[in-house]
């Protein structure tokens, strides 16, 4: 190390590398440009042909080349070094010569070797709060001059300036590796809840043999409607949801009541009847992120008249998504066999929405409907989930025909 | 011929103008440049400073870049440079390793066998 000797001309040099130096770790470029950059001011600033820079990982103690210039082949190129070593690095905390004499040096073992056939000169290791982050080696001076006491002051410097940059970046990778791992979480929490859900249903249907699958329609004609009355992806979601456990009442009822062929006696259509209040009470103890599931699973059976059940509520009393359920479930009881009847055509099931139009069913709710239907046939939507599940051809014309005379 | 720097063919030599993009890590290109005009058979290459404002220290460390990679390949010289680019090539001793010529017509003229640093 020569002792310094400093012109006016290369302390404005120097001065102005440290200005572009600044700008560039605090620039909003990419982390690895920004590495790249400071090393080749590093290397420009003491004009050495080559130069790297590595990312040190407190967890293995590996040193990873992250940037490097005037180097042929860095493949492999890494350096191990244990817990005391860094530590006599954080507390030494100054740049130091590789052919010196320095205890550092010694503490790099086999990593000396190494760094000498990079060509490597002088290192600075990147040190922020007495946390070690990397480490910049650069070659002998392209002038052939030797580093300076000041050449080495100079260095500490701008490791300082690059060391934040690294230190800022770490931490950035820090909270993008928790950000991952929580979203990795609630996505799979949000997949049981849903598996969860989707079980609940499947043993709501299996009690009875005829109703394989209904939860899982009403859920989708349910969205689909809401869907074509504009509700938000969360309301959807939320009808959804309340779709897939609206029979979950039927849990409480005699499994012979829900399978009887012949007509049920006064006591076991009281039992039947019972299920939307049981269901009711098995929801509203469960915290769901989607409001009014339990009330549209309550006011499912009620009708806008107001002769339905349990609360016998009156059109603008019932909740929208319960009147919506109100008439998939129904549409989907008539167009599937019952043990009590074959199962009705289109528009046999068309027909009986006419005619308790206004009466049972809503007409803000039908007309969305059969607004979901008429875009299905004429292939305006891209998942139709009603027309494939009919058990018939519906063409336009057909459909035209059906729906002919259809309150407006 | 890849890259954004301008350049004139003149014989077997090449003017290449460094103008400012030699600040930036993508003034590397000049590198590749320089290196593909000798493989074509160029034997000198001039690069011209006359349009460079201020070369700074990532210009330095592509220019040092640029006479290690065409070492023994070919002949580099340097012109047009401003007194204060003078000065910083002085600085970092990259004036002891290239002849400086005051502008591309005199480094084209300089003598063939004597064009500046052999490298």
């Amino acid at each position: 190390m020569s002792g310094v000797d400093l012109s006016l001309e290369r302390l404005l040099f120097n001065l102005n590398t440290l200005a572009e130096l600044g700008e560039e770790i605090t620039s909003p470029k990419d982390f690895t440009r920004v590495v790249k950059s400071s090393l080749y001011m590093v290397m420009g600033t003491f004009s050495a042909s080559k130069g790297i820079v590595f990312q040190y990982d407190q967890g293995d103690g590996l040193f990873t080349q992250i940037a490097s210039k005037g180097l042929t082949d860095v493949r492999g190129a890494g350096l191990k070094i244990g817990k005391d070593a860094a530590s006599a690095i954080i507390r030494n905390n100054k740049p130091v010569d590789l052919k010196s004499a320095d205890p550092i040096i010694a503490l790099l073992g086999p990593g000396r070797e190494f760094l000498e056939r990079l060509g490597a000169r002088v290192l600075a290791f990147l040190i922020v709060k007495d946390e070690l982050l990397g480490l910049i080696a650069i070659s002998d001076k392209f002038s052939g001059e030797d580093y300076t006491l000041y050449d080495y002051q100079l260095l500490s410097v701008m490791g300082q300036h690059i060391s934040f940059s690294l230190h800022s970046h770490t931490l950035l990778m820090r909270l993008m590796y928790r950000y991952n791992e929580n979203k990795g979480l609630y996505e799979n929490l949000r997949r049981i809840y849903y598996d969860t859900i989707h079980a609940f249903a499947a043993a709501i249907d299996a009690k009875d043999a005829y109703t394989k699958g209904h939860s899982h329609r009403v859920s989708s004609y349910s969205a689909a409607v809401a869907r074509e009355m504009g509700w938000s992806a969360d309301d959807i979601e939320g009808i959804r949801i309340s779709g897939l456990l609206h029979d979950i009442g039927k849990i409480a009822v005699d499994k012979s009541i829900i399978n009887k062929a012949s007509p049920l006696t006064s006591n076991e259509c009281k039992e039947l009847n019972s299920h939307p209040v049981i269901g009711y009470e098995i929801l509203s103890r469960i915290k769901f992120p989607w409001k009014g599931i339990p009330m549209m699973t309550r006011n499912h059976h009620e009708k806008v008249d107001g002769s339905g059940y349990p609360d016998r509520l009156k059109k603008h009393d019932i909740p929208m998504g319960a009147r919506i359920m109100a008439l998939v479930d129904a549409f989907d009881a008539m167009t599937t066999d019952r043990p009590y009847r074959p199962r009705l055509s289109f528009r046999e099931a068309i027909d009986e929405v006419k005619d308790h139009y206004n009466r049972q069913f809503d007409p803000e709710v039908v007309r969305p409907f059969i607004s979901v239907i008429r875009k299905e046939v004429l292939s305006e939507v891209e998942n139709p989930t009603i027309v494939p599940l009919m058990h018939e051809h519906l063409d336009p014309v057909t459909l035209s025909r059906i729906l002919e005379g259809f309150p407006h | 011929m890849a890259g954004r720097h301008r350049h004139r063919e003149t014989g077997t030599s090449v003017v290449v103008y460094a103008d400012n993009y030699i600040n930036d890590i993508e003034g590397e290109k000049l590198e590749e440049m320089c290196d593909a005009f000798l493989a074509k058979g160029f034997k000198k290459i001039v690069i011209d400073f006359s349009g460079t404002d201020l070369v700074n220290s990532i210009g330095v460390s592509i220019l040092i870049g640029i006479i290690e990679k065409i070492k023994g390949k070919g002949a580099v010289v340097f012109s047009g440079l401003k007194d204060v680019n003078f000065q910083i090539f002085h600085i970092v001793g990259l004036t002891r390793h290239i002849r400086v010529f005051n502008n591309e017509e005199d480094a084209l003229k300089g003598s063939a066998s004597c064009d500046g640093a052999s490298l």
